[in-house]
């Protein structure tokens, strides 16, 4: 394999939105200077560990990395650039769309970004105060416009079924997202099933019980399943017709737009994750870094290894990331990279499927269909 | 004999007590002995007492002998241990025994009293309490109430007041996971050979594959078996809606015996189905009276006599079908007494019923272990019941799920678990695989626990259903 990904998490953000569970922490931290310096410390020591070896991406993912300082991008532009043979072809960043100013898209120039990733998540006022967001509609346009003058690739974030949104409003929102000319569009049903302790981590004073009211209050009033369907269904029609391919469940791309990084998730590739909460696969082996800054600053500056995970079955992951992607497995290409019994034992899986047109085979080829995209966890639990 | 006990506990109401005795028991005050086993107070008095006021037994030392079994044991190197009172003569160890209702042969390997320890002993006289090690290897031949006697020279009648044990409540048990046959195969072996009373014998569901159907005694029996199962065996088991023996008469004139719904015939080939009445006997406070016919009046029973104990307590005795008593009817009686009553009941005789089985049918397809047997007016307010908790406790599956409550092919009530339509986790970038994968887990974990019936999950938590449709309409 001719080099590895690179995943940076930027925890940092201006206030909290109460639907994320990744690992985040507030912008004023007073960790934010030995985090940094601890980012700083893990990238050189994994690129040494490493060998030096060459990066195909690098992901600055958060949080929210662009409101890091221009600086502090510097110092981690610096270290990767000391610890790696730096010739990625993908650079993304990514940006809330109120903290985008020159000085700062500068800094990710120099940085190597080829493209930026906005948070967009609705272009409707109702839509963004019902997400909590603190950005206003009008802020992605400008946003837009300027990383393109720069030509970096745009993608943009939408969530749909939030509270009150109407199958209306949401061709509303990807019909403004799409006339902004994104190369990609992800776009993601409002979660509100999961448990987000990491998103409390580094929270002062936590803030649990208020996350957890809001979820349940929200949950009362979103579209029932059927409801989210239909508007997952419409995007699937809306963003064909706007000559994007739904390449991922959850994603759309111009022809050759694809995410490359994101493709190395997918498709079980190689990638070294950097910072609190992230995850790594090298070598064949899962690891991780805890989600709380106390711990994770602790552990680099002590030296210490990243937790593994010692149940992942690459076999598994590879079938489930797999089915994720419009392409599908080539079963000869699975069996080639995982084994006779695991291309078996994946077969036999999704015979227990037969007749519910959750899944398609032409030829040594299966792939989700539509209903299967929806439904995939139906797929996937056969599959573990 | 009446003894207060514990009475060196702080909280306690001594002269309460007394008045209790006296007015509800007809004691005398100057009959009730005080004591505490904690201090001793008291103990040396009780002692004295036994001795002075019980009669010494009477018997006839020189008759055959006459030993009566008030309770058994099987120890795995002595074989059935018998707990026994010698009415008549006297035994002595290795003397060759018989039993007189079983007609069972044994030579005595050890006897001995209870002190309470065992401890051997050469021979047990009349008036002697102590156990007899058989060597039998099932307590199946040694049952409680039957009568001992010498094999040389036996005794001409038995003790009298023996009744062979009679199973009256019915209900099939099957392991959670089919892998766990042998195990439950196994475990209800051994519970036999401690448990005269238990019976069963292998069944097969569509719903619940491999299992037994089980008799017991009672309600009571029921939950201790299925409790020893569980704790002392660790089997995981699913237990369908008890039912009662039903005595059906066809139009062919047989007699069959339907202890299990499911094989309830045809209606149109059933004469006369009849159905076990209990006599039962509630004790319960005055102030809950009310409570306790209202219940007893949605379960078909007549109240034969109501009798006040004291101006606190009263009794009721009903008429009542033994298939009213076993679904929910202790709990209900329980709960709306606030604890205090007391339930107690035993066959009267068999009646006509007016009964027919209700059918549950999930996505068209019957599920044999959901079929109850219920009272023809009843069926619809059960059955609608019945669907309903169904519905709550079915997971939703990728198609819509009706749900019938049906007899003889007439759909009574129904419900529809809707369809499944979203079912993803829609991000999963680097980070998210280990935990995505951990939650498919759990969702798999969760589906091991159903049983399949045609393409349809059912949760094990459906089987019980049946029981808990009281709760709706209390």
């Amino acid at each position: 394999m001719s080099g590895i990904s690179l995943y940076v998490h930027i925890p940092f953000c201006a206030s909290r939105c109460p639907y994320c569970d990744f690992a985040t922490a507030p912008a004023t931290s007073r960790l934010r200077s030995r985090y940094v310096d601890a980012l700083v410390r893990e990238i050189g020591e994994e690129g040494r560990a490493l060998g030096r070896p060459r990066l195909r991406t690098v992901f600055v993912g958060g949080g929210t990395p662009s409101l890091l300082e221009p600086e502090e991008v510097g110092r981690i532009s610096a270290a990767i650039e000391g610890a790696f043979d730096r010739r990625p072809r993908e650079v993304t960043f990514e940006a809330n769309p109120a903290t985008l100013d020159r000085a700062r898209l500068g800094a990710w120039l120099a940085f190597g970004a080829t493209r930026i990733s906005i948070g967009a998540q609705s272009f409707s006022e109702r839509g963004l105060r019902a997400l909590g967001r603190t950005h206003q509609p009008s802020d992605v346009a400008p946003a837009v416009e300027a990383t393109r003058s720069y030509g970096l690739a745009v993608n943009l974030d939408l969530i749909f079924g939030w509270p009150g949104q109407t199958p209306a409003d949401w061709l509303a929102d990807l019909d403004r997202a799409t006339a902004l000319g994104p190369d990609h569009l992800s776009c993601y049903p409002l979660e509100l099933s999961q448990e987000p302790e990491e998103a409390v981590a580094n929270w002062p004073g936590a803030g649990w019980p208020a996350l957890e009211r809001w979820r349940r209050r929200t949950a009362r009033r979103q579209a029932d399943d059927r409801g989210l369907a239909l508007l997952y269904a419409l995007a699937h029609r809306r963003l064909a017709r706007r000559g994007s391919r739904h390449y991922e469940i959850s994603n759309w791309a111009r022809p050759g737009k694809e995410s490359l990084h994101n493709l190395t998730y997918w498709r079980n590739g190689q990638w070294l994750g950097v910072g609190a909460g992230s995850h790594s696969h090298l070598a064949g082996v899962r690891s991780r870094r805890p989600a709380a800054l106390t711990a994770y600053v602790d552990q680099v500056e002590r030296g210490l290894p990243r937790e593994v995970d010692a149940h992942s079955d690459a076999a598994v992951d590879g079938a489930i990331l797999g089915l994720r992607l419009d392409r599908g497995i080539d079963l000869a290409r699975f069996s080639a990279r995982f084994g006779h019994a695991s291309r078996d034992r994946l077969v036999s899986g999704l015979a227990k499927l037969d007749g519910r047109a959750l899944v398609r085979w032409t030829g040594d080829r299966v792939r989700l269909t539509p209903r299967g995209r929806i439904l995939a966890n139906e797929v996937f639990v056969h599959l573990v | 004999m009446p003894v207060v006990n514990k009475v060196d506990l702080p909280n306690i109401d001594i002269d309460l007590v007394r008045e209790d005795l006296r007015t509800s028991l007809g004691f005398r005050d100057d009959e009730i002995l005080l004591a505490s086993g904690k201090t001793g107070l008291g103990v040396r008095e009780l002692l004295d007492a036994v001795v002075d006021r019980v009669r010494p037994p009477g018997g006839d030392a020189d008759a055959p002998l006459r030993a009566l079994i008030f309770d058994s044991h099987y120890d795995p190197y002595r074989g059935v241990v018998a707990h026994v009172r010698i009415v008549d003569g006297a035994v002595r160890v290795h003397d060759r025994i018989r039993l007189m209702q079983t007609d069972k042969t044994a030579d005595l390997l050890e006897i001995g009293v209870f002190t309470p320890e065992a401890e051997a002993r050469e021979e047990l006289l009349t008036g002697e309490v102590g156990y007899l090690a058989t060597g039998l290897k099932t307590v199946q031949d040694c049952r409680v109430g039957d009568t001992v006697t010498l094999a040389e020279r036996p005794s001409r009648e038995p003790l009298p007041g023996y009744r062979p044990a009679k199973p009256m409540v019915f209900a099939g048990l099957y392991p959670t996971s089919s892998d766990d046959y042998p195990a439950l195969r196994d475990a209800l072996e051994k519970l036999r050979l401690n448990d005269a009373a238990l019976v069963y014998e292998p069944e097969t569901s569509l719903a619940l594959g491999f299992g037994f159907r089980c008799g017991f005694l009672g309600l009571l029996h029921m939950e201790i078996v299925q409790e020893r199962l569980d704790r002392e065996y660790g089997v995981d088991i699913i237990a369908t809606s008890p039912s009662v023996e039903y005595r059906v008469r066809t139009t062919r004139g047989a007699e069959v015996v339907i202890d299990n719904p499911a094989m309830l015939p045809d209606p149109t080939m059933i004469m006369e189905i009849g159905e076990p009445w209990m006599k039962v006997t509630i004790i319960v406070p005055t102030q809950h009276v009310g409570a306790v016919m209202e219940l007893t009046q949605g379960k078909r029973a007549s109240l034969a006599e109501m009798t006040y104990l004291d101006p606190t307590r009263a009794m009721l005795r009903y008429d009542m079908p033994l298939s009213e008593v076993i679904v929910d009817f202790y709990d209900q009686l329980k709960s709306r007494s606030q604890g205090y009553a007391s339930l107690d009941y035993e066959f009267a005789s068999y009646r006509p019923a007016d009964a027919v089985r209700l059918d549950v049918l999930v996505a068209g397809q019957p599920v044999d272990a959901l079929s109850t047997i219920v009272h023809r007016d009843r069926a619809q307010l059960t059955g609608r019941a019945l669907v309903t908790k169904l519905r709550e406790l079915i997971p939703r599956q990728q198609f819509d799920v009706p749900i019938q409550a049906a007899v003889g092919g007439k759909v009574v009530s129904r419900e529809t678990v809707k369809a499944l339509r979203k079912n993803v986790i829609a991000k999963c970038y680097g980070g998210d695989i280990t935990r995505k994968r951990k939650l498919l887990e759990k969702q798999k974990a969760g589906k091991r626990r159903m049983k399949m019936v045609g393409q349809v999950e059912i949760p094990q938590e459906a089987f019980l259903a049946v029981l808990r449709t009281g709760e709706e309409s209390s």
